[in-house]
């Protein structure tokens, strides 16, 4: 059966239940409804709320999405409003684990009505050898409100591609909850390719366990307005995160990535490469933060954030930040660029007889190929391959 | 065709570099231009090809009919001129073979010509790149490597000079080819050189050292010694072995007087 919400400025706290769902769940979602309703809206100091007209909202009811996978026996892919039905007994434990359903305004808005998104789940030891991809698209109305949960138990390996995609809608408000048990091995490419009237509000958290590694690639490229909000949280011991990510914003665009890494456990390491083109009126954000936590130790982290100005009017912001609550840490490093393509590198291969748009041109795409390279789809890195030649 | 420097002058900022260069390169020969540090050889080199550091304040370059000058880089080196850089460039995330194909490719395409009418097939650009490295002892897997990205002094220069066997240029020009390189080295990089002029008669090639060195293994028709942004001496292969013998103070005694 299919529920129909009104605009989110007409929204109360009978319609965040769905009556077919779990008893839990209708608790769940009440709560997370209370945390909205008495929470104030946030200060963003790079993200101009206003500009997403929020109280337009109108949140779609059905499932919306594809999943394509090969699935070994045990492994589950299945929408979360399925899952909750079907396997409560495996979602219930992690559901609001990583991403409280009661913290932060539009996470807490997301628990209370999200009907979109999907449900992973890889069983202790399962090594799933082909390539997820699940992606996450428009309904019949303006909104979608999608939660993914990932969980990747012990010693379990996964490749999974999260793909935002879509032209027909105007908001999008997603939580992804990645849990990695430990020894866990998931490669995680979350890839936001949204029509140009999209605003995007979004959560993205991997819980990462003992020994465990996430390879962490992103794209960010659709949309109108983005506002993702990321964190890794190596809470394990010798846990890991090699984290990338490729963000481009031309005309008119505002898109923000504000990733947090956490250092928790002893003996973690990180490593993050992020990667900005803006062009046009476009205007890209990296607001970023390193957190060493006290109780952590032997901590290796380096941060390096790059990007490149096609146009004189595109905008770049890079905010990086580092706490150091311990006086462990084995290895700290931040590199950090912003400007115009290299004279230098454009003198070189104009001298070779490449045009100068070619050479740009060129000199992007390799910018962008090492996050590229670790798209798992052969058809998907060519699509956004494609779709990013065409945009510089 | 002739390469033709007439009256040169380029500045850095404001400050001149080349105060009236004039030399001709001709077809089928090899050149030398010797002089100490800070004489202007790079800068003449730079200048020839476009780098945008450069301001030209006066002068003129004639190649093919062209006050080349007036072209852009790009155009430039589809008319066969070559730089074979001092200190090449790293591109990050394009390889080796991929940058080489992009750049057959340029001088390849055609005016109003659909570009892939106009592209080396596939089969022969692998053909090719893969003669051209076993000719210079650099490793197939180079070709798959992000171009000069984390290469050594000599492995940069033996690339430059693949490059040159890819295009095939009609003037070459090797600004200080033979800095950071060991004999070994340097021996390739000639004989590729060697190898390229040899297959092409036609071929210029204008040779910027500072040492004598390097003109041991590329035998220069004609040497020209360049000095506070001028050529100030011109002769034979044998000027630079004078060169090799006196140093340069001689010329400098000769053409400025004592005391400069």
């Amino acid at each position: 059966m299919a529920t129909k919400f009104p605009v989110l400025a007409e929204l109360s706290a009978t319609d965040v239940v769905v009556s077919h769902e779990p008893v839990w769940l209708q608790e769940w979602r009440q709560a997370a409804w209370q945390a909205y309703t008495t929470s104030t809206p946030p200060y963003w100091r790079r993200t101009d709320l206003s500009a997403y007209d929020l109280a337009d909202m109108q949140v779609s009811a059905e499932h919306h999405g594809n999943v394509v996978a090969t699935l070994p026996a045990g492994a589950i892919v299945k929408p979360l409003a399925q899952a909750v039905r079907e396997h409560a007994e495996l979602v219930r434990p992690y559901l609001g684990s990583v991403v409280a359903a009661t913290g932060a305004r539009y996470a807490a808005l997301n628990a209370a009505t999200w009907q979109a998104g999907w449900f992973v789940y890889i069983p202790k030891n399962c090594v799933v050898e082909q390539p997820i991809q699940v992606t996450i698209g428009f309904g019949a109305h303006n909104t979608t409100v999608a939660r993914n949960l990932i969980v990747v138990e012990r010693n379990a390996q996964v490749s999974l591609v999260e793909q935002y995609a879509g032209t027909s809608g105007k908001y999008a408000l997603s939580v992804s909850e990645l849990v990695l048990g430990d020894g866990a091995l998931v490669k995680y490419c979350a890839v936001q390719t949204w029509g140009a009237d999209v605003r995007h509000i979004g959560y993205q958290v991997a819980k990462v366990g003992n020994d465990a590694s996430i390879e962490w690639s992103a794209i960010n490229m659709g949309g109108l307005h983005q506002h993702i909000e990321a964190e890794t949280n190596l809470a394990g011991n010798g846990s890991r995160v090699d984290w990338m990510a490729a963000t481009v914003a031309s005309d008119g665009q505002r898109l923000l990535t504000a990733p947090w890494l956490r250092h928790v456990g002893r003996a973690t390491e990180a490593h993050m490469d992020f990667k900005t083109v803006v062009k046009g009126s476009g205007y890209a954000t990296f607001d970023g933060m390193i957190k060493i936590e006290g109780g952590s130790a032997e901590t290796v982290t380096r941060l390096e954030e790059h990007a490149l100005h096609l146009s004189p009017q595109a905008r770049s912001d890079s905010i990086p930040g580092l706490k150091i609550d311990t006086n462990d840490v084995a290895k700290a490093g931040h590199a950090s660029t912003s400007g115009e393509v290299d004279e230098e590198q454009l003198f070189y291969m104009q001298a070779r007889g490449i045009p100068k748009d070619e050479a740009v041109h060129m000199i992007v795409m390799g910018f962008f190929e090492p996050v590229l390279d670790r798209i798992p789809l052969e058809s998907l890195r060519e699509e956004i391959t494609t779709a990013i030649a065409n945009r510089i | 065709m002739e390469l033709v420097i007439k009256d040169l002058h380029a500045n850095i900022g404001d400050k001149p570099i080349l105060k009236g260069v004039n030399l001709t390169v001709k077809p089928g020969s090899i050149h030398a231009i010797m002089g100490p540090n800070g004489s202007g050889k790079s800068t003449l080199s730079n200048t020839i090809m476009g780098h945008p550091s450069y301001e030209v304040t006066a002068g003129e370059v004639w190649y093919k009919g062209h006050n080349i000058l007036e072209l852009d880089v790009d155009a430039r080196a589809k008319l066969g001129l070559f730089l074979a850089f001092q200190y090449p460039v790293s591109i990050p995330g394009v390889t080796v073979a991929n940058f080489l194909r992009a750049a057959v490719n340029a001088h390849r395409a055609e005016e109003g010509k659909d570009p892939r009418e106009t592209a080396i097939p596939m089969a022969q650009f692998r053909k090719e790149i893969r003669e051209q490295m076993a000719a210079l002892g650099v490793n197939e897997a180079f070709a798959r490597r992000y171009l000069n990205d984390g290469f050594s002094g000599g492995e940069k220069k033996r690339i430059e000079i693949l490059q040159m066997s890819m295009l095939k240029p009609s003037m070459a020009i090797m600004d200080e080819t033979d800095s950071g390189l060991d004999i070994d080295a340097l021996k390739v990089v000639s004989q590729g050189v060697n190898t390229l002029a040899g297959h092409n008669p036609e071929m210029g090639v204008l040779v910027i050292t500072h040492y004598q060195r390097l003109l041991n293994y590329i035998k220069p028709d004609q040497v020209s010694v360049m000095m506070d942004g001028r050529i100030v001496r011109e002769g034979g292969p044998e000027l630079a072995l004078e060169l090799e013998e006196r140093g340069y103070d001689f010329i400098r005694e000769e053409v400025f007087g004592n005391g400069n």
